[in-house]
Order: C-alpha cells, then structure tokens, then sequence
C-alpha cells in the first residue's frame, strides 16, 4: 500500500472517528446544561450553513435572515395552534412561505452591489419585526405581537410526541439539529458540485466576467436564495418547538442575523466545513464568557467578543477554516509519513 | 391644518439631525466604499464626549463643539489608521472588502460595552440653557435646541461641500472616492485620505453629539438607535451622496412626524421601512446615488 492510499484511508478513519464521537456526545455528556450548549451550538451550524448558501457562495451579505427565521417559527406554530398540523408539515408550509419571501426580496436586491444589498436586506429584517410587533391578529391566527406566541403543550405517547415535535428530554431535539446540520451540509456540497454551483461561485467572484461567459448570474443568485430561506425556515420550527416560547425581539433580532454573518466570516465564508467551524468556536466563546464574565463585569464578554472578530479578521481574513485544515493535512501526514518509516 | 404645519416643523427638525448624523457615514462610504457599523458608536462617543465636557465645566453645547470635535477627529483618524487600515491594504484588490464590516462592527460592540462598563446603563440627561426652551413664531413652536440644531446641520454641511470642493486635500477626498488606483498614481496617498475622511466623519459624529445633548438622552446602546436609521437615510439618499444623505434624513424625519399624527408611532417605523424597500425597487441607486456605486 503506498503513501497516498495509506493518507486517504486514514482520513476517512478519522472522519469516521469524529463523526462517531458526534452522534454518540449525547451519552457521555450528560449533563443538561452542556446539552443544551450543543443543541445551540448545532442550531447556530445549521443555520449559517443555510446562510452560507447565499451569503457565502452568492458573494453578497445578507444580513436579514432573523426574518426567514421567524416565518419559520410563525408558521408552523400557529398552523399547530389554530389547525392542530403537525409541526412537521408546518415546517414545510414554513420553508415554502419562506422561500417565496426570499425571492420577492431578493429579485430587486440581489441585481444590487454588496453594500445596497447588505442595509436592504437588513432594513428587510427590521421591517418584518416590526410588523410582527404590531400585529394581533391575523385572519384566524394570533400573532400576539410583542409578546410574542407559546407553544401549547400537548404531551401524550411518545408517538404523539414526535408528530407534535415535542419531547419531555432535550436529547431528540440534539438529534433532530444534527440531522437537518447532516443535510443542510449535504445540500451544499452537492450544489457546489453541479452546475449553478459553478456559475453562482463564479458570479459571486467576478459577476462581470461571469455574465460575459453568458451566465445568468441574477437568476442562480436568486434559486440560491430561495433554497436557503427555505431552509432557514426550518431552524425556526425548530427553535419554536425546542423553546415552545418565542418572541420578535428575540427571534426576528438583528443581534441573530449579524450573528449567522459573523459565525460564517470567522470559520470561512463560501467553504463548506467554515459555518460549522465558525460556530464550534464562536458559539462556546460567546456562551461561557457571557456565563463567567457578565456577573463581573456586564458588557465585557462583548468587549471580548468585538475583539476575537476583529483579530480574526486581521490576520486570518479568510477564516479559521483555512489554518484548521493545513493543521489536519500536517496530522494526515505525520500519521501516514510515520507509517511509511516504520515499513521502511 | 395647524397640527400638519406644526408637524412639518418638527419632521424638518429631527429630519436635520438625522441627516447630520448621516453625513459622516456617507462620506466614508463614498470614499472607502465600505459601510462602517461602527458609525452609530462615533455618535455615541460624540454624545458621550459632549455630555461629559458639558457636565465637568458646565459650558454651553455649542462652546463644546471647539473640544468635542478635534477630540472626535483624532479618535477617528486613529481608529481608522489602526483597525481598518490593514485590512484594506490586504484587500487591496477587492473593491468592497466585506471583512471591513465584520471589522467595524467589532469596533461597535467593544465601544459600545466599554461605555457600559464606564458608564453604566442608565439613561443621563444633561440640563442647559436651552432645554426646553422654545421659539415662538406665530402659532407654531421652535424648540430653541433643535432649531441651533438646523442650524449646525446647514453649516456643517455647506463647510463640508466647502472643504471637498475648494481645498487640497477634499479634492483628494474627492478624486480617492472615483477611483483610488489613479489617485494613487497621481501622488495621493490614499491610506491617510481614507484616515482623514473617517476623522472628518467621526468628527461630524462628535458635532452631532453636542446638538443632540440638550434635548436626547445620553445612553452606551444610543447608537443603536440611529444605526439602522442612518443606514435607511444614507440608501435613500444615494451612497456616498451628501445632499442625499441631508434630503434622505428630512424625508425620514417628514414620515416620521406626519404620520404620527395619524397612527401610532410604532406604526410609522414600519412606514419607513416600507418608502425605504420602496425607492429600493424602484430607484435602487438612491435619490442623488451614482450607478457605479451599485
């Protein structure tokens, strides 16, 4: 067996071996706190993922999907509320209603240079919350405004459980975000893989150069969109159903759409292990200093927080992504180089 | 009709220090063509600065304009050289460098939890002479501190138009912001442009934050509040424009005013909203924008 044959089958071990720790977590990290951390951690994954889509591969930077987000969550809940639909169907009414937003945004703004896009979309996002705040009712369906919508419990047999999406554990819901991260990952590197994964990364690079080659730039911009709000909406079922309490100030925040842009900027805009990266190392930071340090100084995690993206954007410009993986490439060659010595 | 007139008065009002807060972040935009996030914390470091030189020597606002703004002008111009600036020399071939937002907004979170962390989070007023003293003209009320604060709004901008059109080194501003490679070719140094140009911006910043101090209160996450506002008035107007950026706030403020008579106020920022993604449809270059800019 030589050396490359050798690199290769140790890769797919150690993929294996770190996909195996992943799905198994669950059982040796008990504890609910560190649970819940995960569960987040996941969400926030999933989530720039979904935003990658457009905000990665598309070159522009959206920074309104706290809006998709909350159309996600409104849908499915009050579909359940009012008809008694099983949030797993919401979530697919939720993602369609999304998608549709997505596109009659984005059919105006995407045509846009970065920056026009950027502050519509943003100013896009703000504007949907503040409908939401200011809306009671909506034809039979209560949106309750600011206060935002709960969940009605409805607990019974572990069947009715899972078709009401609501489970006494949080352990199902940690499966639940790995899977949809499974294929929200699996979604992007298979459109990166065909052909309007080609032509968006070439638009998103250079789009004039792109529309000279006669490429629709615009129109794989918008299909792109459009996948992306539609899975984004899913995240927001999701975050309803694990919560089973949400509100405009928290669900349709700026604070959550800045944050999907930095997670993908800071693990590697436009890869398609970056969102994930991002979100291991941003998520943790975010999470723990805000526990330690807000009761010592209130402010100071975000202090530490501005810091990290400003030195990150600094010296790694292109994201952590890159260093991380000429770090494995080194760990695959000293595995696979040690091999070949002790052959030898 | 009395209640329209007296409601037009107040939206060209607040509409003028919209548009004065604003300008800075045009005028960085026309230049670096990057939005700077952070331009909603300058203003909170200009309210903060004038708030607190109006506190310790109990000057009027205006009197501390000649220390707010070199102070503000230095604090630019020094934010600019340190964090902003490596990151446009490594992007240099990149025309809009995203990282620059990922950079400001940085920026933003660490001012704005340090003046938490300073300050505190309660919401400060100062009292000067001219809190809540007013004009009377015929049946219609001038606040005094708002009408000096149309004032200010009307010079500043007309220095700025002064200082871009007439002298050296606005003429650089000028030609960097068309295109940066030439100037660079004709002997501008563009990295100390773009450090001028955000000192002058944040300067505007600090100006805005001594107008403001009479009659608005003085809080870490005040930027906030003008941030997204900024960002509206800045597209409607045109980037990069700076009558767009003075006509985009006063369309704000008119909204903002006029329909408050009519609904509630909660409901007028969805109104703005919604001109806002409106002229973006229809004329997505802004007002006063110029096509290559979008």
């Amino acid at each position: 067996m030589n050396a490359s044959s050798k690199r290769k089958t140790i890769d797919t071990i150690l993929k294996i071996v770190l996909a195996g720790i992943v799905f198994t977590l669950p059982l040796w990290m008990t504890s609910p706190t560190y649970l819940q951390i995960l569960i987040l951690l996941f969400f926030y994954a999933y989530l720039t993922t979904c935003w990658n889509l457009v905000g990665g591969f598309a070159g522009v930077l959206p920074l309104g999907h706290s809006a998709y987000v909350g159309i996600g969550a409104y849908t499915s809940t009050v579909l359940f509320m009012t008809y008694g639909l099983s949030p797993w169907l919401g979530m697919f009414v939720g993602g369609i209603l999304a998608a549709i937003v997505g596109l009659i945004i984005g059919i105006p703004t995407l045509k846009l240079r970065g920056a026009y896009f950027a502050l519509s979309t943003m100013a896009f996002g703000e504007g949907v919350r503040v409908l939401v705040e200011n809306t009671m009712k909506l034809g039979p369906f209560e949106i309750n405004g600011p206060r935002g919508i709960s969940v009605p419990l409805k607990m019974g047999t572990p069947l009715e459980n899972l078709i009401n999406y609501q489970f006494v554990d949080k352990l199902p819901y940690y499966y639940i975000i790995l899977i949809l991260l499974c294929i929200a990952i699996f979604v992007t590197w298979y459109v990166s893989r065909i052909r309007p994964g080609y032509y968006i990364i070439a638009g998103g690079e250079e789009p004039e150069a792109a529309q000279a080659l006669g490429i629709n730039v615009a129109r794989y911009k918008e299909m792109f969109m459009a996948l992306s709000c539609f899975l984004t909406a899913f995240a927001g079922t999701f975050y309803a159903q694990l919560n089973l309490y949400f509100f405009p100030k928290g669900i349709l925040s700026l604070d959550f759409s800045f944050e999907l842009a930095f997670i993908a900027l800071i693990g590697g805009r436009g890869t398609i292990a970056g969102p994930v990266i991002g979100a291991l190392l941003l998520r943790p930071v975010g999470e723990f200093s805000r526990i330690y340090l807000s009761a010592v100084l209130p402010g100071l995690h975000l202090v530490i927080y501005g810091l990290i993206l400003i030195l990150v954007m600094l010296f790694q410009p292109r994201g952590l992504v890159e260093p991380l993986t000429r770090f494995y490439n080194w760990i695959l060659d000293k595995l696979s180089g040690e091999r070949k010595e002790v052959k030898a | 009709m009395d209640v329209i007139i007296q409601a037009i008065i107040n939206g060209v009002m607040s509409g003028s220090y919209y548009g004065l807060a604003a300008l800075g972040l045009t005028l960085v935009f026309g230049v670096i063509k990057v939005i700077n996030f952070a331009h909603g914390s300058l203003l909170m470091v200009g309210m903060f600065t004038a708030y607190w030189i109006v506190m310790l020597t109990g000057w009027n606002p205006y009197a501390a304009l000649f220390l707010v703004v070199p102070m503000l002008f230095i604090f630019g111009y020094a934010l600019q050289g340190i964090v902003i600036k490596p990151i446009l020399e490594a992007q240099r071939e990149v025309r809009e460098p995203v990282e620059v937002i990922i950079v400001t907004t940085g920026v933003w979170y660490i001012l704005d939890n340090l003046a938490l962390m300073s300050f505190g989070a309660e919401y400060r007023v100062v009292q000067t002479s001219m809190s809540g003293q007013i004009f009377m003209l015929g049946d219609y009320i001038f606040p005094k501190a708002q009408t000096y604060g149309l004032i200010t709004t009307i010079v500043t901008s007309g220095l700025l138009l002064w200082f871009l059109k007439y002298t050296r080194m606005g003429k650089s501003i000028r030609a960097a912001s068309l295109d940066r490679d030439a100037a660079s070719l004709m002997g501008i140094n563009q990295y100390r442009v773009y450090n001028i140009a955000f000192g002058i911006g944040a300067a505007i910043a600090g100006i805005v934050g001594c107008v403001l101090i009479p009659f608005y209160y003085v809080f870490p996450s005040v930027g906030v509040v003008f941030d997204v506002k900024c960002f509206i008035i800045v597209v409607l107007g045109g980037l990069g424009s700076i009558p767009g950026a003075l006509i985009g706030g006063l369309i704000i403020g008119l909204i903002e005013s006029i329909f408050a008579q009519y609904m509630a106020s909660t409901w007028t920022e969805l109104i703005v909203y919604v001109v806002f993604l409106a002229v973006l449809f229809i004329r997505p270059a802004g007002l006063f924008g110029e096509k290559r800019d979008w």
